[in-house]
């Protein structure tokens, strides 16, 4: 068989279930017995299916991804989150747009934190969408900062998924994650100024309203209680892991000590608050791994069929400049992002684009960090960005999606702006994991 | 009858706390290990490839439960504007496959556990660990997931149906 036919054999089973609603888990499952049985023949392959399938979750490079949803859980359901959020609420004062820039504040610190998207999407809208409205802040103003700061969990370390990257594309997880650190806080610095920049033309959006100042010493104290503390998580974390001290599940491992530690010290932690986070890990963690079962033996196959080197074949055939195969891989992958959910973009395209951006001649860190941003932006897509839905989900009745992903479009902008600067200058992700 | 639902309901709760109970055991060794290192002792060779086979079981024992909680991810995009009657027939044939492709792994990986055990095979990680454990969880939880697919396909509930929730993910 020619190798565009097996693609198609393959990526059009996938397609195909999944349009029918098949769970992803399953859709893969079916699409490797399909794809043995026509490129192998007989049932010996089957039994080859089920033997590799235990191959990718039984590595300890994918501990970091129960442990950091632990976490992040714990973060949520012991009430520290919340301890932030006050903390970092009086920093801001009498600022106009206050809540604006507290919600990229508050989201890059859950995204350090959390590592889960829809997870900060859905707690910040929640909690700031009801008080935005109640201040006055028009929808754009009130949903899109939300929506970019969800995505910045993918990318700030610790991210999940950027350890399931990593694991499926056979790439080091720890540069990885420390590689997302500065463009991370780099695009928190862009919504920031995109927000600046929306008040400062439509003052109306966001209007100033009088708050209540506590003493400076107060401001101090609440720093020093309700935000500082959380450093020593991200330390645990990102300093274990850059230091050298720790493998990342290792590190992942003391960042979940970390939060029990500080849960225990503001008297948080509670037999329920365990039960509950451990109940997330379960149904995130382990519907994530049912899912990456399937994974190496998608490759296998695509590798077997002839499907991936024929591709490869292809793609570096033509005079295009490796900057336009880039575009175009980022596009798909967007494009992908809009009907899929990241986990399952991941299996289809990683066995195709790594090996492509490999002989492309790119670093496969920085390729990958480019990756996660896609996803990103992927998540606030419109038509089927998951985030858009999680946002309707929490937003007051009566938004639509229209209003919601007109809210996310500047933001998406600043995301596109930051993949141009990583592609200008690598140096931005790269710089911290040459430490390493 | 009732008292084989209640074995069943059971059994599936069961093995989805062991799940939980096992992911944090995991947590635990890990901590237990590092520390162990950190203060100048020589920590168990056994944490990373018992740490390892507790995330396939993390992964099987909570599958079954899943699908009983509607918390594998799926795509609706496709199937949503679809009318009802289509739309039910697609979702009968998606139980189906479903059901096959789980009853598939189900006899292939029982052949699998019979197989290692009988001869003795050993998995070399950080230590030599019995393959049959490796396959011991999947007979039983790709049936259970076969079963929770079979309830949907009969009709006792709709995987698309009661959804009040946003669907966790990452």
């Amino acid at each position: 068989m020619e190798w565009y036919w097996a693609l198609a054999t393959l990526i059009g089973t996938v397609m195909f279930f999944m349009a029918a609603g098949t769970p992803v888990a399953l859709t893969f499952i079916t699409t490797n017995i399909i794809g043995v049985l026509v490129f192998m023949g007989g049932t010996a392959g089957l039994t080859q299916i089920v033997d590799n399938s235990t191959v990718l979750i039984t590595t300890f490079t994918l501990g970091p991804v129960p442990m950091f949803i632990l976490m992040g859980a714990l973060f949520f359901h012991t009430g520290l989150a919340i301890r932030v959020f006050d903390g970092l609420d009086v920093l801001f004062g009498r600022l106009p747009g206050r809540l604006c820039y507290l919600t990229v504040a508050g989201g890059a610190m859950f995204s350090t934190l959390t590592g889960s998207s829809m997870a900060n999407t859905a707690m910040l809208g929640s909690l700031m969408v009801p008080e935005m409205q109640r201040r006055g802040y028009n929808r754009r103003m009130s949903m899109g900062p939300i929506l970019g700061t969800g995505g910045l969990a993918m990318i700030i370390p610790p991210s999940s998924l950027g350890v399931l990257l990593a694991s499926v594309a056979s790439i080091d997880v720890g540069k990885l994650l420390v590689a997302g650190f500065l463009p991370g806080f780099v695009l928190a610095g862009l919504y920031a100024t995109l927000i600046f920049l929306q008040i400062k033309f439509s003052p109306g959006s966001a209007p100033a309203y009088d708050v209540e100042m506590p003493s400076v010493a107060t401001r101090i104290k609440l720093v020093i209680t309700n935000i500082l503390p959380m450093g020593l998580v991200v330390f645990m974390v990102i300093g274990f892991i850059v230091l050298g001290l720790s493998t990342p599940t290792e590190a992942a491992a003391f960042g979940v000590l970390g939060v029990i530690i500080l849960a225990v010290a503001f008297r948080l932690l509670t037999f329920t608050s365990i039960r509950k986070s451990v109940e997330a890990t379960v149904k995130v963690g382990a519907m994530v791994f049912f899912i990456l079962m399937s994974s190496t033996v998608f490759s296998q196959l695509l590798a077997y069929s002839g499907a991936s080197a024929g591709l490869l074949n292809w793609a570096t055939g033509f005079e295009l400049s490796k900057y336009v195969v880039l575009l175009m891989m980022l596009v798909i992958l967007i494009v992908l992002g809009m009907f899929m959910d990241p986990t399952s973009m991941m299996l289809i395209t990683v066995p195709i684009f790594f090996p492509l951006a490999h002989a492309l001649g790119f670093d496969l860190i920085w390729f990958g960090l480019l990756v996660l941003m896609t996803f990103e932006m992927a998540g606030t897509t419109p038509p089927f960005g998951l985030l858009l839905y999680v946002m309707l989900g929490v937003a007051p009745k009566g938004t639509t999606l229209f209003q919601v992903a007109g809210a996310a479009l500047p933001f998406l902008l600043c995301d596109a702006i930051l993949i141009f600067i990583l592609i200008m200058y690598p140096n931005l992700a790269m710089w911290l994991p040459s430490l390493m | 009858m009732s008292g084989i639902i209640k074995v069943y309901n059971f059994l599936l709760n069961g093995l989805a706390v062991c799940s939980g109970i096992i992911i944090f055991t995991a947590f635990l060794m890990i901590v237990f290990d590092v520390t162990l290192r950190i203060l100048g002792f020589v920590p168990p060779t056994f944490t990373i490839a018992v740490v390892e086979y507790f995330l396939l079981y993390f992964t099987l024992l909570a599958a079954p439960w899943l699908v009983r909680q509607k918390g594998h991810v799926f795509i609706d995009a496709g199937t949503q504007f679809l009318p009802p009657v289509p739309k039910k027939v697609v979702a009968k044939c998606v139980y189906a496959v479903c059901i096959c492709s789980t009853l598939t792994f189900c006899w292939f990986s029982l052949g699998l556990l019979i197989e290692t055990y009988t001869q003795d095979m050993l998995d070399v990680r950080g230590i030599d660990m019995p393959q049959w454990l490796m396959f011991a969880p999947m007979p039983i939880c790709f049936l259970l997931i076969a079963v929770e697919f079979g309830r949907f396909l009969i009709g006792i509930d709709d995987m698309y149906g009661d959804r009040t929730e946003v669907r966790e993910s990452m």
